[in-house]
């Protein structure tokens, strides 16, 4: 299922991309583009993910299919310029001091001197990491070590960053901070993919989400978007007002209205079959009727409930 | 991180190779193969000493013979390259850190050879290190020694680095790969009459020091140098400089293609 959005400049492109290893097949015929801003790449384990995000940053390469990262194919050296990658595990240079393993890092994209320190100092300043930078990085908590791994991926700046997990172990005024992070980056242009199973965190974060299941891409676009194509489950909106016995069937009048029932003691539940049409007739609703609405609020919008609706039309027989 | 990136490749590759040559020296691989070198010191001290039953002086071709040959040659020179060389990569690996120089934009043969240049020059301070104190120990016969071996050994150093860094490319447990190659292969077809042993670095180690080992009288007499039946020193220079060429070149082959896990 692929939405109408298109990304506007596509940073990264997968052309039918299959792999397997010897008799698994990971990924199975996924054709995606990622452009500026945050992408959010969800399944549950097993789904894909990290192969997805092995080939993207060329690590391996596609048994079928092509990959362009920035019109370069993603497994040359070329294509790694414009490549940051924060990796899931936590491994990483660690008998070094996070401000020497941030130069080194520099150094080894071709950075020399003045500049790689230049480059060292101002990504530890954007991690968060600059006055804990003179530590080795093995005394680091997870945390922390979440920061400096961003960092590594940062330093060169590159144009399409791919973070695997990147909010895990991160305390949560941590998780807000990176949050305001990967929003500045997607600001300034750049492509943010971010993997990740914990899916409330793609809510408010993500601009598209890419949905994969069993090697499959089950769905990219935004939340709205793909939330919209699910016909066969309408959308579920709860409404409180003051007297929701006698506005129930006015609203089931609604085209738009599929079933309402009553929640006492004031709300509403209305299963929808067209989002945009219904927002568009129950505002006129509101406004012609005492309906005294205090709330209104789509409670399954949510990454989860789209995610667990796009699994259970996976796994429906064709 | 405004300003267009001015990058180099060889600066990058020698961030590689210095990183690589610190990660390296300071492992317990150092520690166990300063230790081996100490005993080997030690073992050639006590050999040096005039005994009851041997009042005579020491000669060079004994010291080549009795301690340079089995226990340097034979022993330490193999443990020493393979200690290295086999973990250069392998423990990258294992330590799940490979992925940060797989995804530099370093093309993968450059990493892979900034890898063996750093296995190469630690390898080469130990071994060739190791050989002078081992030849200091006696005194002067041990200057004439050292005079024969230190060329011998930095070739089959870079030969056998070549040989074990490619194991460590290819393998995940390349240690033991190297292991089992210089038990099976070095040590024990390496000592067997016929032209098998000639897929051997020692044979043409042994060889080349044969024959450059000719003012001490070093080569073994008669049957026995005819059971050897060494190549000449031109040959086995050759043979060890295309080894070590070849092992590199296969070893950057394998390393840009493999997908590594």
């Amino acid at each position: 299922m692929k939405t109408e959005s298109r990304v506007t400049t596509a940073l990264a492109e997968m052309r039918n991309v299959s792999k397997w290893f010897g008799p698994v097949m990971a990924l199975n015929g996924v054709n995606l583009e990622i452009g500026s801003g945050i992408t959010g790449l969800v399944g549950p384990n097993g789904a894909g993910k990290t192969t997805l995000l092995r080939l993207l940053t060329g690590q391996i390469k596609t048994s079928l299919g092509g990959i362009d990262v920035c019109g370069r194919d993603a497994w040359s050296a070329r294509a790694k310029d414009h490549i940051g990658l924060c990796p899931f595990g936590d491994a990483t240079w660690d008998e070094l001091s996070g401000r020497k393993l941030m130069r080194v890092t520099a150094g080894m994209r071709g950075f020399t001197g003045a500049e790689a320190r230049r480059r060292a100092e101002s990504v530890l300043e954007t991690v968060g990491m600059a006055k804990r930078a003179d530590r080795p990085v093995r005394t680091y908590s997870k945390g922390m070590r979440q920061r400096i791994k961003l960092g590594q991926a940062l330093v060169h700046d590159p144009d399409l960053l791919v973070l695997d997990e990147p909010l895990n172990g991160v305390d949560p005024v941590g998780c807000e901070e990176l949050n305001d992070l990967f929003r500045t980056l997607a600001a300034q242009g750049k492509a943010v993919l971010v993997s990740s199973h914990i899916l409330h965190e793609m809510d408010q974060l993500a601009d598209r989400i890419l949905f994969i299941c069993r090697g499959k891409l089950l769905a990219s676009g935004s939340l709205a978007e793909i939330r919209d194509m699910l016909d066969d489950h309408p959308l579920k909106v709860r409404i409180s007002c003051g007297s929701p016995r006698c506005i129930a069937p006015q609203l089931l009048m609604l085209e738009s209205v599929k079933s309402v029932s009553i929640e006492p003691p004031s709300d509403l539940l209305l299963e929808v079959q067209n989002p945009s049409r219904f927002y568009a007739e129950f505002g006129e609703f509101a406004a012609g009727n005492d309906a005294q609405v205090q709330r209104l609020k789509a409670t399954d919008t949510s990454t989860e409930a789209v995610f667990d609706y796009l699994m259970e039309r996976a796994a429906r027989p064709e | 991180m405004d300003t267009a990136p001015k990058t180099s490749t060889l600066a990058a590759c020698s961030q590689v190779f210095r990183l690589s040559l610190r990660r390296q020296f300071f492992t317990r691989q150092t520690i166990v193969m300063l230790v081996l070198l100490a005993l080997a010191v030690l073992i050639t001290y006590l050999w040096s000493l005039p005994k009851p039953w041997h009042p005579d002086t020491r000669t060079a071709a004994e010291l080549a013979r009795q301690i340079v040959l089995p226990l340097y040659m034979g022993f330490l020179l193999p443990v020493i390259c393979l200690g290295y060389a086999s973990a250069a990569i392998a423990d990258e690996r294992t330590g799940e850190t490979l992925v940060y120089l797989l995804t530099t934009n370093i093309p993968r043969p450059l990493v892979y050879l900034s890898k063996y240049a750093a296995a190469l020059l630690l390898t080469l301070g130990m071994t060739l290190g190791g050989l002078a104190a081992l030849c200091l120990v006696p005194g002067k016969i041990g200057l004439e020694a050292l005079g024969i071996f230190w060329t011998v050994t930095a070739c089959a150093t870079a030969a056998y680095v070549g040989l074990f860094l490619l194991f460590s490319a290819w393998v995940r447990r390349a240690t033991f790969l190297a292991l089992a190659y210089a038990l099976m292969i070095e040590t024990l077809t390496g000592n067997i009459p016929g032209i098998v042993k000639r897929i051997t670095v020692s044979f043409y180690a042994k060889s080349w020091l044969y024959e450059s080992g000719e003012p001490i009288d070093l080569a073994p007499g008669g049957v026995v140098l005819g059971l050897f039946d060494p190549v000449t020193a031109a040959t086995a220079q050759w043979v060890l400089g295309l080894a070590s060429v070849g092992f590199v070149a296969l070893g950057m082959w394998i390393f840009s293609r493999k997908e590594y896990d």
